[in-house]
């Protein structure tokens, strides 16, 4: 057992909890005191071991999928041919196999993404898996939110924390000051290597409608932006001299040395919450629940005591939660991407791992 | 994904003229343990019978305890509380408070908010307590004991993890007692910054501790016994309260204004801690430590809640430029209001 903490004798560090306050040391004398047995933890073994039949009734619906050997997620078998659902941003380049809860290791083809959600469809070559079974009552508050593998037992477990909820995208920019001095929302400067320079926005065009709304302040122009995250394009209509024109613009995060980029102090944080997958913001919807898992853990069913799933475990967010797309929205999805993949191969198909 | 919460808050809340009896020690309700389904006495649940019984139980717990959890903003901070009497008694952790006498803001899961004011601390512990002045009657929880807490108890922890967010409200999270020392409970229960000050619940719905501290393991999750704040009620509910120790004014050397950009930078005095960051009149100030300013107010009351000595991270924009600059704030010199 290790406390995982660099601490120097006896004095644990411990961080106090209000948001915008500092470190603070204790010194803790809790050598001497009587400890739980990890196995009786919330997702301690013994625990897990409860949740046994649900793992026998999902052990075959699911997958782990492995780039170059690395196992980096697992997967929702979604029908009998075959087809897999599981979390985009890990499924890199590079051969990509998985294995069966028959301890085979087979052949997987990545067939379509969506990085709206983050997910993609992924074909195995194997017969005879089982297809899941959808839930379709909503979640509530408590309810135990199962995480199955291939194990005998489930990854973990927890319990749903909130009302399902969106999670907005990282901020991501067009690169325009606005001119602070018009009435209308005005382009003031150009950011250098933003998208709305490439666009050919100029200073002084006024914006007239952005994603099909009609704006007339700039604090509306921000608010429909801060919905696009990275790599997409957002449509601009403005207008420059009396004539009205759109613009397509992508949508770029600040990188160190461009304006608006932010150094957040993420070491702090990443000590607190352990390891979180890369991609964890920017989902229509989610499920939170507290289960701890591995980044890779993640595109994986996540499911109720009747073994029937309730969302796609989509990203290990922080130390408290864990994202699930509810099993709704993945269905949508899943007809999206099966109509994407069914199209001719020339509609090339973007591997997720651009987005980064 | 710690929430930046707007520095403008608290404007206009006077301390109420209304007057409370200083309150008495709460008394824990008492509980049987024949009203628990059999899966929580056991060292784990071993069915799927006590899962399900497990899960009813939890399910209908989260609903009933959440309506008296709070989020607490007090001066930059925000926490956590949980609220215990119908008149509005506030247990909260004593490092969000700090100290006696201040503004506080209270919101409810159902966005409801309610103003009030920190009553007494107890540093050592880290039990605080607070009050909501504006009347009731207020939704609020049991109390409990830990006399009979044993290590594997099953916990719910309710709080406003990276602070409140309206589209998400509380957040639950079960967990077991790991570790019992007397002045603090460890829990599995994944707390965050922004719980602190939120309530462990028993799962009979009582508080039985309040949350504190984490360390980096998952499973190192810390919160105060309530036991703490019961044998510490004389000074948690001091009257009158303790004056607030005098905070040495601290001193920045600039003068902010408001305009169609936001907070602008007016006035710069020669050798003052703005002068020597290379502040310029007419630069904007975005940030203050992570927290955006809007307007000169919430800059002004930051400053104000500040002490000398320390030093404020500030994002500015110049022209097209948003660049980060720091500043040490000293103490207010001699002849300057």
């Amino acid at each position: 057992m290790t406390d995982a903490l660099p601490s120097p004798g006896r004095l644990l560090c411990l961080l106090l909890l209000a948001a915008g306050l500092a470190l603070a040391a204790l010194a803790q004398d809790q050598d001497n005191s009587p400890r739980l047995p990890r196995a009786r933890y919330r997702s301690g073994q013994e625990v897990l071991d409860a949740f046994a039949p649900i793992s026998a009734q999902m052990r075959d619906s699911i997958v782990e999928l492995n780039v170059k050997e690395d196992t980096v997620a697992l997967g929702v078998v979604v029908d009998t041919n075959g087809l897999v659902l599981t979390k985009a941003s890990e499924i890199k380049s590079g051969r990509l196999t998985c294995w069966l809860a028959s301890g085979k290791e087979v052949e997987a083809q990545l067939l379509a993404a969506d990085d709206d959600n983050d997910v993609a469809l992924v074909r195995v070559k194997a017969a005879g898996l089982k297809p899941v079974q959808w839930a379709s009552n909503p979640v509530v508050e408590g309810q135990w939110a199962i995480t199955p593998g291939l194990a005998d037992t489930p990854q973990a477990v927890g319990i749903i924390s909130t009302i399902p909820h969106r999670i907005r995208p990282q901020r991501a920019l067009i690169g325009v000051d606005f001119d602070l001095d018009a009435t209308r929302p005005t382009v003031g400067l150009l950011e250098s290597g933003f998208g709305a320079e490439e666009a050919g926005v100029k200073p002084g065009d006024i914006f007239v409608a952005v994603d099909g709304a009609s704006v007339t302040n700039s604090q509306q122009v921000i608010e429909i932006l801060r919905e696009f995250r990275d790599g997409q394009t957002v449509r601009i209509r403005f207008k420059r001299a009396g004539r009205e024109f759109d613009a397509s613009i992508k949508m770029m995060t600040p990188k160190a040395g461009q304006a608006g980029f932010r150094s957040y102090d993420n070491e702090r944080e990443n000590r607190l919450s352990g390891d979180v997958s890369l991609r964890n913001e920017g989902f229509e919807q989610v499920i939170q629940h507290d289960t701890v898992l591995e980044p890779w853990q993640c595109g994986g069913p996540l499911v109720n005591l009747d073994g029937k799933v309730i969302g796609l475990n989509i990203a290990r967010a922080s130390r408290f939660a864990t994202y699930a797309l509810p099993s709704g929205l993945t269905r949508q999805i899943l007809a999206k991407l099966k109509s994407k993949a069914e199209q001719p191969q020339s509609a090339a198909m973007k591997s997720p791992t651009d987005e980064r | 994904m710690v929430a930046l919460l707007a520095a403008a808050l608290l404007a206009g809340a006077k301390s109420s003229p209304q007057t409370f009896p200083r309150p008495s020690v709460p008394k824990p309700v008492r509980v049987n343990l024949k009203e628990l389904p059999t899966a929580f006495n056991k060292p784990a649940p071993v069915s799927m019978a006590d899962l399900r019984d497990m899960q009813d139980h939890v399910a209908a717990l989260v609903a009933r305890v959440s309506p008296a959890v709070v989020e607490v903003e007090v001066g930059h901070a925000t926490g956590s509380g949980v609220v215990i009497s119908e008149d509005g008694l506030v247990l909260t952790a004593g490092h969000v408070g700090e100290w006696t006498g201040r503004r506080v803001k209270f919101t409810f899961p159902n966005g409801k908010t309610a103003r009030g004011q920190t009553l007494g601390v107890d540093e050592e512990a880290d039990a605080g307590l607070m009050r909501i002045t504006d009347p009731g009657p207020w939704p609020h929880a049991d109390v409990g004991e830990m006399k009979r807490a044993r290590l594997g108890d099953w916990t719910l922890a309710l709080g406003h993890p990276g602070g409140f967010d309206a589209k998400r409200s509380l957040v639950a999270r079960l967990g077991r007692i790991v570790r019992l020392t007397p002045g603090l409970v460890q829990t599995d229960c994944t707390i965050f910054p922004g719980d602190s000050g939120g309530p462990l619940f028993d799962m009979y719905g009582r508080v039985i501790a309040i949350h504190t501290a984490i360390a980096s393991s998952t499973i190192e999750n810390f919160h105060v016994p309530i036991t703490e704040f019961f044998e510490n009620w004389g000074e948690l509910t001091a009257l009158p309260p303790p004056p607030p120790p005098p905070r040495p004014q601290a001193y920045c050397g600039l003068s902010v204004v408001d305009d169609a950009g936001g907070c602008r930078l007016d006035k710069i005095e020669d050798d003052s801690p703005a002068a020597k960051a290379d502040l310029k009149e007419g630069d904007y100030v975005l940030l203050v430590d992570g927290r955006r300013i809007e307007a000169s107010a919430a800059f002004n009351r930051w400053i104000a809640e500040s002490g000398p000595g320390e030093t404020l991270q500030l994002e500015i924009k110049r022209g097209q430029n948003v660049f980060p600059v720091r500043i040490k704030l000293q103490p207010q010199p001699r002849g300057v209001k």
